[in-house]
């Protein structure tokens, strides 16, 4: 199911929670909502779900507008599916009851569906992979079987559009690992439109079509995942989903110049424009590369004040002049803590113009 | 969702809000006039002297001298209860709370005993317990040397019975935030270097202070309101407190005197409201604990004290939660008051007449349960529907309702009642329905007074369902009616009902409001139990006060079968 968001704004007792969000979703997308605590996610799928009324602008799903300030469709007349943070589950019903419940009260459930309630419930109870745990009580399963259940509830009645917030956030990281192929694989067999918010960006980077930043109740960017995370459009973007450093300096036509040394130019990677304009290269942390001499005079000085050996990475910190920049190098090339060493950026062949080549290495 | 069209719904949202506006409007309206008027009507009958505004009352009662002894006797007494139910609430809450005494679920059965049983039973008890012929002679006389006989019918037994009544409500508050003091916070001063004793006076005290000081001031509103233990005790040795000067003034001079009590009146509401704000300033303090978990296991170990320490424990438990109501037992079942308790006085006769022979007192038990159920029903509703508006939907309407309805359990009993007769005598001036003289009188004041008892057991309730458990089952596609039948009731059932129990022990029991506000063929079952003492039938009040003891327990017993089978169905909601 479509959904349009036009102009949608939120307010608590004065407090503007969303401002004016603009927001199309497509049939059977998945879409993740990516931003802080607090920046709006949770108010934004209230919205959607029915529970809250916009304060100013429109929601359309389908056809309909389901919510505008002088009306909102309650939660109860939307085809739609939740799982909530907490899991939300009934202490007092068991996993089949769980399933059963929407089956016998959602209004959108099919007729085919309805009269072979039995079916649909060991249908979904296999889909999630719990049929041992029919007649279970909730306090008798695991975490990640209680978001199990949770998804199972959500999913049974078939609506077109899933509501999930922060599911994940209650379960432990391997588990997190686990629970993220199976919402995965839910949306491929579901076919439903699927509306995800995390504050986790490698959630939302390996799960979603398209990831809405949001920030402070505003968008911040709307993109592929592998477009937010190259492309960022605004230096909140940058830092949140790249963890990138904000360098800044002057920008020439085709090439950089950081403030802390002018005698070094860096070739555009593709930085757009938007950052441009604020005279900003944002660079993640793997886009730098460490020597200890300074090759070519391309590097900027920096002292070594943390290092995190992490397996496959190594993770810094540098002093660079009075600010503080990450950088992650591979394990071939190993510093230590307090060493004067040369960063650079690492320019993937392929971005770099003729005509830069020569003069920047 | 097709089917929603642009016209249909704002015809739709507009009636529904119409409605939800008039019954808002409806509800506001009834809270005022049930809750609010009644106190209201009460401090303006004090201020008049025929028909006029006038200070008049306050300088007659103010240049009484009686008034000041009054006065003098009620601060000593409640003064005095006070520090022995502190004392022996913090006392008993800090032993359970961190050393490593055994059997503490046991302990806390017996602390809580005193908090259950009515006070005047209470009394009656102790003074079987201690009279002439009660089993402390009968201790004492074994012991070679000669102890005075210990009179409660004085200032001291009423300090004594009050303190003792009244110290689990410091004990519960303690407790709590005992185990709430994180054991953190206490090792980092002990690795400071701190002593074990410094860190109690430098750490745990000052953290449980504001809980402390909270509950004791509980103690201190439960004695200056109450009435039974003066009543019993006082009474006969000519001893008043305020709320039986109150009392004597309205049933020995009758309406003539309802100026002068209302003046009196609102001196002792007065001060209770001012206890009340300071409890509630306090408990708020003492909400910076609120987000540690209690910390259930023992912080010290007693080592060879244990074993004295539950001793003494014990002794305790025994001596006065227990033996006080064996030796009203052993009255109970004489048949005939001061012979001695031996296998040929035993007879169940006094049993016998309380549930057949008296008329009175099977009259007081039919309308005690009719009371005590229509306001459990009432509560479990309307309290109910009411704590669920003001969980979901905290704002400033909901809050000054909620104050208005803890208004008349805030304010003593007799001011309650007082404000009932004049609220209620002549609703509208110059017309009498005649619900002062009737049953009906009782039915309204209990609901006003123990309203917010069920409200606040199903406040706690509701908070204890998160919300996001409702709105699974809204996008479920269930609101309203089964929304309700099938998630919220068998979710908030379990302790919606022990709130009601709590309700329904409180309003059977009753005396103080009742014993103003009765009239023939409305009696209660504390209002029977007092006259039976007062005209000298002891065999009789304590036969009664037993059968109500033993009410309450089973009752208790088959709240605790029911909860533990449910608990075991449904572990830990959360
Ligand atoms: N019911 C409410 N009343 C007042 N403020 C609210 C309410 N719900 C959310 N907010 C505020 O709106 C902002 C956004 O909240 P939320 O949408 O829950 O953030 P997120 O889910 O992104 O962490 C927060 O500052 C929060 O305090
Ligand atoms: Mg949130």
């Amino acid at each position: 199911m479509t959904i349009a968001i036009n102009q949608l704004s939120k307010e608590f007792d004065g407090f503007q929670a969303l401002k004016k969000i603009n927001l199309q979703v497509r049939e059977g997308e998945f879409i993740a909502i990516l931003g802080p605590s607090g920046c709006g996610k949770t108010t934004l799928l209230r919205l959607l779900a029915g529970f809250l009324s916009p304060s100013e602008g429109e929601i359309v799903i389908g056809n309909n507008v389901v919510g505008n300030p002088q009306q909102t469709l309650p939660p109860e007349h939307r085809n739609i599916g939740m799982v909530f943070q907490s899991f939300a589950l009934w202490p007092h019903l068991n996993v089949q009851e769980h399933i059963r419940f929407p089956l016998m009260h959602h209004r959108f459930v099919r007729k085919e569906i309805k009269k072979n309630q039995h079916e649909r419930i060991n249908e979904v109870l296999k889909m999630v992979d719990l049929e041992a745990f029919a007649e279970r009580m909730p306090n008798e399963l695991s975490g990640g079987q209680k978001q199990r259940v949770a998804l199972a509830r959500a999913i049974a009645p078939q609506p077109e559009l899933l509501l999930m917030d922060e599911p994940l956030s209650n379960l432990d990281a391997e588990l997190r690992m686990e629970m993220r192929s199976e919402i995965q694989a839910l949306h491929q067999l579901t076919k439903a439109t699927i509306v995800y918010v995390t504050h986790d960006q490698g959630e939302a980077l390996a799960m979603a079509d398209r990831i809405v930043v949001m920030n402070q109740g505003e968008i911040e960017q709307i993109g592929t995942p592998s477009d937010i995370y190259t492309k960022p459009v605004s230096p909140f973007v940058a830092r949140f989903v790249g963890k990138a450093n904000l360098v800044e300096g002057v920008w020439h036509e085709k090439h950089f110049v950081p403030s802390l040394a002018s005698d070094i130019r860096w070739p555009d990677t593709g930085v757009v424009s938007a950052m441009k304009e604020q005279n900003i290269y944002p660079v993640r942390p793997e886009q730098f590369r460490l020597s200890k001499e300074n090759e070519s005079g391309s590097g900027l000085p920096g002292l070594i004040t943390s290092v995190q050996f992490q397996g496959k990475e190594i993770y810094y910190t540098l002093e660079v002049a009075d600010q503080t920049w990450a950088v992650h190098t591979d394990v071939s090339q190993q510093f230590s803590l307090g060493e004067a060493v040369y960063i650079h950026l690492s320019v993937p062949r392929n971005t770099v113009t003729k005509n830069y080549h020569h003069q920047a290495i | 969702m097709k089917n929603m069209s642009k016209e249909i719904m704002p015809i739709r949202a507009l009636s529904s809000l119409f409605k939800v506006k008039f019954i808002k409007i409806i509800a506001l309206l009834a809270i005022i006039i049930f809750f609010l008027v009644p106190v209201l009507r009460l401090v303006l009958l004090s201020f008049q002297v025929d028909s006029q505004l006038s200070l008049q009352n306050y300088a007659d009662i103010l240049q009484d001298s009686k008034t000041w002894s009054v006065l003098t006797d009620t601060i000593l007494i409640v003064i005095g209860s006070t520090a022995i139910s502190v004392i022996l609430g913090v006392l008993l809450a800090w032993l359970v709370a961190y050393t490593d005494i055994r059997a503490k679920k046991w302990m806390q059965v017996f602390i809580i005993l005193p908090f259950v049983i009515p006070s005047y039973i209470s009394t009656l008890a102790w003074t079987q317990f201690l009279g002439a012929n009660g089993l402390y002679g009968k201790l004492v006389s074994v012991l070679p040397f000669s102890l005075e006989p210990i009179n409660l019918y004085s200032m001291g037994g009423i300090i004594f019975v009050l303190g003792f009544s009244h110290y689990p409500l410091v004990y519960l508050l303690s407790v709590s935030v005992f185990r709430k003091v994180p054991r953190e916070v206490e090792q980092a001063a002990r690795v400071s270097g701190a002593s074990g004793w410094r860190t109690f006076l430098k750490v745990t005290v000052p953290l449980a202070l504001p809980g402390i000081a909270s509950g004791g001031f509980l103690a201190f509103l439960a004695n200056l309101d109450n009435f039974g233990i003066p009543a019993f005790l006082g009474i006969p040795a000519q001893i008043d407190v305020l709320s039986t000067y109150i009392y004597q003034q309205v049933v020995g001079f009758g309406p003539s005197a309802f100026q002068r009590a209302a003046t009196l009146s609102v001196l002792l509401g007065i001060i209770a409201l001012c206890g009340t704000l300071v409890q509630w300033l306090l408990l708020k303090k003492s909400k910076r604990l609120e987000t540690t978990v209690e910390d259930k296991k023992p912080r010290v170990q007693l080592g060879k004290a244990k074993n004295l320490i539950e001793f003494l424990l014990w002794s305790f438990f025994l001596l006065t939660s227990l033996v006080p109501f064996i030796s009203m037992l052993m009255t109970s079942l004489l048949a005939a008051y001061g012979l001695d308790f031996t296998w040929e006085n035993i007879s169940l006769k006094n049993y016998q007449f309380v549930l057949e022979n008296s008329p009175k007192a099977k009259r007081a038990i039919g309308n005690s349960l009719q009371l005590a159920l229509v306001t459990t029903i009432i509560g479990v509703v309307i309290g109910t529907a009411f704590a669920y508006y003001r969980v979901r939907k905290p704002n400033r309407w909901s809050q000054f309702s909620e104050m208005s309805i803890s208004l008349p359990y805030a304010l003593p009993g007799t001011v309650m009642a007082l404000a009932m007769i004049f609220a209620w005598m002549e609703p509208v001036p110059g017309w009498n329905p005649g619900i002062y003289g009737s049953v009906m009188i009782l039915f309204i004041a209990y609901v006003t007074r123990f309203l917010i008892l069920q409200v606040r057991g199903s406040i706690t309730a509701i908070m204890q369902v998160d919300v996001s458990m409702e709105e699974a089952a809204m996008v479920s596609g269930s609101n309203g009616w089964s929304k309700w039948r099938k998630i919220l009731i068998p979710l908030l059932l379990p302790s919606v009902l022990s709130g009601a129990f709590l309700v329904f022990l409180t309003a059977l029991t009753e005396l103080t409001v009742s014993s103003l506000l009765w009239s023939s063929n409305s009696e209660t079952i504390g209002v029977v139990i007092f006259s039976f003492e007062q005209s000298g039938y002891t065999t009789y009040s304590t036969a009664f006060s037993s059968l109500i003891i033993a009410f309450i327990l089973c009752g208790f017993i088959t709240l605790y079968v029911l909860q533990y089978f449910w608990n075991r169905k449904v572990a830990n909601v959360k």
